[in-house]
This record gives C-alpha cells, sequence and structure tokens, in this order.
C-alpha cells in the first residue's frame, strides 16, 4: 500500500488522476485499506495509526 | 481432487496450441476462474496460464493506445497516458474489487469474467440456465436486486459485472484475438452476447480463441469523461448501477457524447439512444433526464429491482451535470 502510495496509483477517492503526489487523506487510507482489512469498529483507530507511522517515516 | 495440467507459455502461439484441447481455459490473475473452480462451475482439464504474454501498454501511432491482454488491472489505471486521455478508464478501474485484485486481475481475464449472480454460483441448490442449460432460472422470481432491467430474456437476468468493460464500451474500445485460424478484431460492444435463450453463450470468443490486446481509438472527447458507480458500500462491492460518461460541449450545446451503464444489463450496456438525445441539445438537467428515459424506455423491472430504473436515470443525469460544470470551468 504504501509502496504504491509513493508511485502514485490512484485510487477510487483520488480527485486528480493528473496529480503525480497523493495527499494520504483520511478517506485515501480508509479506500487503501479496503480488502486489507475489515470494517470494523477498530477501523478509525488504525487509520490514525498508519498516519502516525507515515509522517514518522517522513520527517 | 479434479486433475489438470498447468502451463505458463511465452508466446501467444504456444498458449493457443496448448489451449486447443477443447476443456482447456486460458489463465488471467485468477481472480474469477479460481473461484469458479472452487465452486465446480468451472472444472476446465487444463489451464493455460497467459499472464507471460504481452503486458505492455504502447501508443498505436495515431493517437491510441493497445493494452496487452495480460496486463494487470492496476497497470493499467495508473498509466500516465490513460489517466490524462481516457480518465473513464481509470476510474472505472479503480471503482472495481480492490487493490489487490486489481493488482492481480488481466484485461483479457477482466473482459471474460463471469457474472456473480448468487445463484449461479449455487450449484447445490439453485437452477440455474447459464450453468446448466434448460433448468430454469431461480433469479427470476428469487433475490434480484443486484439483476438485470435492459436485455435480459426469460432464460437469464444475470449483470455482467465489470467496471473496466463499462468504459471499454464507452471508449468503443476494439478487442484483438487471435485463434488457429488467424487474427481478428471484435469491438468491445459486440464482444458480449445478450442471453436470450442461450445465456451459457457469454461472448463471441470462439472456443480456444486468445484475447491479446484491447485497443483504445484515439478520442478527443475521451479526455472529459468519468465513471460513477452506486454501490450498497462505498468501496469493494459491485455494482447496482454505474455511468460511464463523455462529454463535449459548444457553447452551452452538447455537441457529442459517449454513454455506456454498469450494473444493469448482461453485458456492458452502450447507451447509444441517450447519446443521440443529447446531441445538439441544451447541456442541462432537463435534457440529461430525458436522454436517460429514452435510454429507459424499454426497462423491464424485475420484483427486486425496479428502483434502479430510476436510479439510473438520477446517476445518468447527475454525470453529465458534473461534466458539463467541468466543461464550463
Amino acid at each position: 500500500m504504501a509502496d504504491e502510495v509513493a508511485r502514485g496509483v490512484p485510487s477510487h477517492v483520488t480527485d486528480d488522476l493528473s496529480a503525480t503526489a497523493i495527499a494520504l487523506t483520511h478517506d485515501e487510507l480508509r479506500e487503501r485499506m479496503s480488502g486489507n482489512l475489515c470494517r470494523c469498529g477498530a477501523q478509525n483507530g488504525i487509520v490514525d495509526a498508519i498516519t502516525e507511522v507515515y509522517a514518522e517515516a517522513a520527517s | 481432487m479434479i486433475e489438470l495440467t498447468y502451463a505458463r507459455p511465452t508466446d501467444a502461439a504456444d498458449a493457443i496450441r496448448r489451449a486447443a484441447d477443447g476443456n482447456a481455459k486460458y489463465l488471467g490473475g485468477g481472480t474469477n476462474l479460481v473461484d469458479l473452480m472452487r465452486e465446480t462451475v468451472e472444472a476446465p482439464s487444463a489451464l493455460v496460464d497467459v499472464t507471460g504474454l504481452s503486458a505492455e501498454i504502447e501508443e498505436t501511432g495515431d493517437g491510441g493506445l493497445i493494452v496487452g491482454a495480460a496486463t494487470r488491472n492496476t497497470a493499467v489505471a495508473a498509466h500516465t497516458a490513460v489517466r490524462a486521455r481516457y480518465p473513464m478508464l481509470t476510474r472505472a478501474i479503480v471503482a472495481g474489487a480492490s487493490a489487490q485484485i486489481r493488482n492481480m486481475a488481466t484485461v483479457g481475464g477482466n473482459l471474460l469474467q463471469r457474472t456473480r449472480c448468487t445463484y449461479f454460483y449455487d450449484t447445490d441448490g439453485s437452477r440455474c440456465n447459464k450453468r446448466s442449460l434448460g433448468e430454469g432460472c431461480d433469479a427470476i422470481d428469487g433475490f434480484n436486486r443486484y439483476h438485470a432491467i435492459l436485455g435480459a430474456s426469460p432464460a437469464c437476468v444475470a449483470t455482467h459485472p465489470s467496471d473496466m468493460c463499462v468504459a471499454l464500451a464507452a471508449l468503443d474500445a476494439i478487442v484483438h484475438l487471435r485463434g488457429t485460424s488467424g487474427e481478428r478484431t471484435v469491438p468491445l460492444c459486440d464482444l458480449h452476447r445478450l442471453p436470450g435463450d442461450r445465456p451459457d453463450l457469454e461472448t463471441v470468443v470462439e472456443p480456444g480463441e486468445l484475447i491479446t490486446a484491447v485497443e483504445l481509438p484515439p478520442s478527443s472527447i475521451a479526455a472529459h469523461s468519468t465513471y460513477r458507480k452506486v454501490r450498497d458500500r462505498s468501496s469493494y462491492a459491485f455494482a447496482l448501477v454505474s455511468v460511464a460518461a463523455a462529454l463535449e460541449l459548444d457553447g452551452d450545446a452538447i455537441a457529442d457524447a459517449r454513454i455506456a451503464l454498469g450494473g444493469v444489463a448482461p453485458k456492458p450496456w452502450r447507451a447509444r439512444r441517450a447519446e443521440e438525445a443529447l446531441r445538439g441539445r441544451p447541456a442541462e438537467e432537463a435534457t440529461f433526464l430525458e436522454a436517460a428515459d429514452a435510454e429507459l424506455a424499454d426497462a423491464r423491472p424485475l420484483a427486486g429491482n425496479a428502483f434502479k430504473i430510476d436510479l439510473t436515470r438520477r446517476t445518468l443525469a447527475a454525470v453529465l451535470q458534473q461534466l458539463t460544470e467541468g466543461a464550463r470551468r
């Protein structure tokens, strides 16, 4: 998933198809998690955790 | 245990030779065929894995693209030229399945995937004319929320599940085929058959014939296009209704349009009546709804899917409105 984002692969919720960099918004993460994880009650926490890890990796 | 042979040839001629045995199947990403084999709907004696054949996306020289049949769905969606020149195709692909499935699924396989009608998969408990011609159809009087309102027959009301094919129908894509007697091309719009009294025959592809590529003809209108999918949940679900549309304006009037519908018919449904009803008319909601009505005039709902008529009508109008606003910006 991280690799696809890095390569600029668009998702269903990507607005601008000409964009080469994808902003990892809440909606982008949720859409890209689809198929990886179930839609359970823990999902919001998982989105936050992924966001945190990405932010650390980027800094 | 069902015994079968497996081969992964690296050239098309070898693949076609290996598939000449009547009960062989070409295997792409396996995202549908393997499921069908597990459910015993399909029982091939030989699998010819064609993922080692052409997976290139190349310029045709006249402004179009030719996509090798083994290209993974994700690679098509992510391709820069597809995103810029045929955005509805990228939008359609990323609306389908999940990332893992799109990474595995091939273009050729996507074209030949089979319906997800639950009665078709239920080999133990349900009658299905597609699986077993002449035994009847349990969907017609069953749970048919996902079934067809256009182009169905008393023998079969199943829908074609592909998102990608809906965009390809609107884009006038051309399917390249190769068999033991040579090569030919078929317009995507003519690849799939309507069920009539033979729902077991789903395409015009001959036994043993291999899809080698899908060609996207040059199209200026396609650069201004999109795909909208309406489904029961916002990700990883098949379409109730989907619309692929391209629009070209001339001032306040519609110069031209390309439209195809998904989730409503046994094949990707090119909406030529709607296109005709739009040409030369003002780009406004009343026109869009009239065009939808023209296309839906022959719609025949079942007990569980009458909602699709109004849903299609409103979705088509909303997509055309979105494209109109985009063109005016």
